[in-house]
């Protein structure tokens, strides 16, 4: 088997998920009731064997640090096997924080050179997918590629936010790459990069070097088309589920695809594993079900709560929904509490936010509302779909009893 | 600071637990969906913030051992802390098997030789509790004691299962009884003891006694000062099926006083060494489930009321569990009916099978004293095929297969081995 080194791009804050990348990285953002989101990505790697990991991380790196445990969640802890954190370093002349993808790799080419891999696997910490890395590491080294890049297909709308790639048909597993665009205005090409890369490393050092000396260092705007045209470039076609997660309504379609008799996202089959340990999860009891709660099509953890009514909603350890209370197609984090007779639709509650009694947030049509973290709207306040509460908000700072769609409350 | 070195013997057989004990010790019989008994006392353990442990085992131990792992669960893992798991040994003759509570520890004297330690706490891994256990050895220390015994008050017709005491105005024991019907104090021993490391240690060389609740307390009551202290709080002994029963049931009660998470009661979930995390339940749309306990990876698709699902159950579209504990993995398949039982580790129930109903006043004929309030138990890894009929006060034991069923009815007061 290839010594395979992966390394995740696990740094940034997503502009689009607003308050909930305020306080985090989006890598560890909650999902799926219980995990983060980097647990997919670490969990693929865990189960295609891969267990050499650079995580780049330079935004709060601290919770990033704190949920990867140095790998041991995902047995990466041994004499040959680690997932450490990367963090941006100060350089001999100056201040050398990351100022792109590319940039955050080429800063880290000294630790690629230490373990000399075979093969270099560059994946975003971003995306809720299960894969075998190996069937694209084989169909890399079948097609003699210099690069192969994962590939969905475009989603139909949104389409200006991703690389596009033109794919030769060789087999039903993909091709070689012809054409390439970041993030083209309309739809190009039918097939929608994952930012799933397998490098040969050398190919990828030289490129790191040359592009080190432009303006502009990303993977998908500058190294990969420039590589297109001179290396042999390979698009594989990932068959199976892949969710976004990149704006909150992304991340709530995503979120609900855990729901439903069938549910595309298989928690199970996909042995995704996250940080037992970690203080939010580890030490709750079972979830209790008071004699008046009704509960319908929802995911919920150990450590909840729940007296009054939830349907098509996730609830993460710790969730208390108080008697009276009516939770509807919403997602509350670590510690959220839903006041007596609260009701709640449509609604993303960061960790320990507070919704008191008889407070209506968010609404069945409409868009979403967020609650930024631990922050509290007060006993009766009404706060319509499409409202956005920063985080650390405290009750004395809702000065009125409604809100109207599209406020911030600060 | 003079140190406590903590002993738990967790060597119970707790027989009367009956095929729950079939293959694991009565310390590791899972308790409460996600935990298992002897979780309890060594959270007290590590909650009240002792660091050097041992666990004394003789009975199929293999399950507990497995719990324990390092310890770092309690957080009992590192330079200075530490949990020692301390089987039988063969020592100069073949076979010196624990015979008894005290001589379980007196054949680890090593471990409590240290002149480090002032006191040794011998506890029990048996029961469901929350206890800081400073308040204890700070009273042992404040009256000088030799021994002193941890005492709880229980029913008067419950007395019979325990040693009873009754304390002067210090609280110095002046009477005492051993598992007495009519006992003249209700006041009962919780099992837990704090010695004066130096009288455990000259007692354990210059006797033979083998158990402390028969013949190490009795003797020192005549030789020794021995005090009792009163515990308040939630505190069950969960020896009998029943009482094992009602303790789970005081999960749901929400002025029971059982409070594992505000207690910080902590398990090992690593310890199942399954290669994922289970996931969060997920609760169909067809589900109906009130008053009860859910654990993580357990998928409801039908009805559950009054009942306690540990992790990984599954229960199907058009099936109900009522009133019942239902543990790892076990599968209730479509339209089965389940009520006032206990069913052990995967477990499958077949379609619209039905276990549990029917007249309790007919107790189990081969354990009467075990079974006889209407409560039915499946063993570890049984199948109960589809359409079948299991009565109340039933036994079937673990592993029991379709062919070990030569009908479809098992009886009130049945039992079936295979």
């Amino acid at each position: 088997m290839k010594n395979v080194l992966a390394m995740i791009l696990a740094g940034g804050r997503v502009d689009e998920l607003d308050v909930l990348t305020f306080l985090r990285p989006k890598s560890v953002l909650p999902f799926g009731a219980l995990y983060r989101i980097i647990d997919f990505p670490m969990s693929n790697l865990m189960n295609s064997g891969i267990e050499r990991v650079g995580i780049l991380s330079q935004y709060r790196p601290f919770f990033l640090m704190n949920h990867v445990a140095h790998g041991q969640p995902w047995d990466m802890v041994g004499r040959n096997r680690f997932a450490v954190i990367l963090p941006p370093f100060k350089g001999r002349e100056a201040s050398d924080w990351y100022k792109g993808t590319a940039d955050a790799v080429y800063q880290n080419t000294d630790f690629i050179r230490m373990y000399n891999p075979d093969l270099v696997l560059i994946l975003s910490g971003d995306h809720i997918y299960r894969m075998d890395y190996q069937d694209v590491i084989n169909f890399h080294i079948e097609k003699k590629a210099d690069l192969t890049i994962a590939f969905t297909s475009v989603p139909g709308e949104g389409a200006d936010r991703f690389g596009q790639g033109l794919i030769e048909d060789e087999d039903r597993r993909g091709g070689r790459v012809v054409r390439y665009v970041e993030k083209p205005r309309k739809a190009l090409f039918n097939w929608a990069s994952l930012t799933i890369y397998v490098f040969n490393p050398a190919v990828l050092m030289d490129a790191l070097n040359e592009n080190a000396r432009e303006e502009s260092h990303e993977f998908g705007r500058n190294i990969i088309p420039s590589l297109v045209d001179r290396a042999r470039v390979y698009g594989y076609k990932h068959p199976g589920y892949w969710g976004y997660t990149r704006t909150l309504e992304e991340y709530w379609r995503t979120s609900m695809d855990l729901l439903g008799s069938r549910p595309r996202i298989d928690l199970k089959a996909w042995q995704v594993r996250t940080n037992l340990a970690h203080g939010e999860i580890r030490d709750r009891q079972p979830a209790i079900l008071g004699p008046s709660a009704v509960i319908e099509n929802s995911l919920i953890y150990l450590g909840c709560e729940v007296r009054g009514k939830v349907f098509r909603s996730l609830l993460f350890p710790g969730v208390h929904v108080e008697e009276g209370a009516v939770v509807e197609d919403s997602i509350l984090f670590f510690d959220a509490v839903a006041g007596r007779e609260a009701r709640i639709a449509r609604t993303i509650a960061d960790i320990g936010v507070r919704i008191g009694a008889q407070a209506r947030v968010g609404g069945k049509g409409g868009e979403l509302s967020v609650i930024g973290m631990e922050s509290t709207v007060p006993d009766g306040v009404t706060i319509e779909p499409g409202v956005t509460v920063y985080p650390n908000v405290e009750a004395s700072r809702f000065a009125r009893s409604e809100y109207k769609s599209g406020e911030i409350i600060k | 600071m003079r140190k406590v070195v903590a002993l738990l013997l967790a060597g119970g057989v707790g027989s009367r637990l009956n095929v729950l004990v079939q293959y694991r010790a009565k310390p590791a019989v899972p308790f409460g969906g996600i935990y298992r008994i002897i979780d309890f006392t060594l959270s007290n353990i590590a909650n009240s913030g002792l660091t050097r442990v041992a666990v004394l085992t003789q009975y199929k131990p293999l399950s507990l051992m497995d719990h324990i792992g390092d310890g770092s669960a309690w957080d009992l893992a590192g330079r200075t802390r530490g949990i020692s798991i301390l089987p039988p040994k063969t020592g100069e003759k073949d076979w010196d098997w624990y015979k008894g509570t005290a001589d379980a520890v007196r054949q680890n004297l090593g471990f409590i030789s240290s002149d480090q330690y002032s006191d040794v706490l011998v506890l029990s891994g048996d029961h469901v509790y929350s206890m800081d256990y400073w308040p204890l050895i700070d009273f042992h220390r404040g009256q000088k004691a030799h021994v002193t015994i941890g005492m709880i008050p229980v029913p008067p017709e419950e007395t019979r299962h325990f040693g009873t005491a009754t304390l002067d105005g210090r609280k110095r024991i002046v009477d005492w009884q051993e598992k007495a019907v009519k006992a003249r104090s209700n006041l009962a021993s919780m099992g837990i003891y704090v010695f004066d490391r130096q009288y455990l240690v000259k007692t354990l060389g210059k006797t033979r006694d083998e158990d402390f609740g028969k013949q190490i307390i009795p003797r020192a009551l005549k030789e020794a000062r021995v005090y009792g202290y009163p515990f308040e709080g939630y505190w069950r002994d969960v020896g009998t099926i029943q009482a094992y029963w009602d303790a789970n049931m005081d999960l749901l009660k929400a002025d029971s006083g059982l409070l594992p998470e505000a207690s910080n009661i902590r398990t090992n979930h690593e310890a199942e060494g399954l290669p994922y995390d289970r996931p969060p339940a997920r609760v169909s749309a067809s589900a109906r489930a009130v008053n009860s306990a859910v654990s993580s990876g357990c998928i409801i698709s039908g009805a559950i009321e009054n009942s306690i699902l540990s992790p990984g159950v599954q229960v199907e579209k058009g099936a109900s569990v009522r009133d019942s504990i239902i543990m790892h993995d076990t599968v209730i398949e479509e339209g089965a009916h389940i009520e006032r039982s206990i069913i052990d580790k995967e477990v499958l129930v077949g379609k619209n099978a039905a276990v549990g109903h029917g007249n309790a006043k007919r107790a189990n004929s081969r354990f009467p004293d075990h079974l006889y309030s209407g409560l039915t138990l499946i063993g570890k890894q049984a199948f109960v095929p589809p359409n079948t009929r299991i009565g109340t006060n039933c036994i079937v034991y673990p592993s029991v297969g379709e062919k070990d069923f030569s009908s479809l009815k098992l009886g009130d007061g049945g039992t079936l081995e295979k």
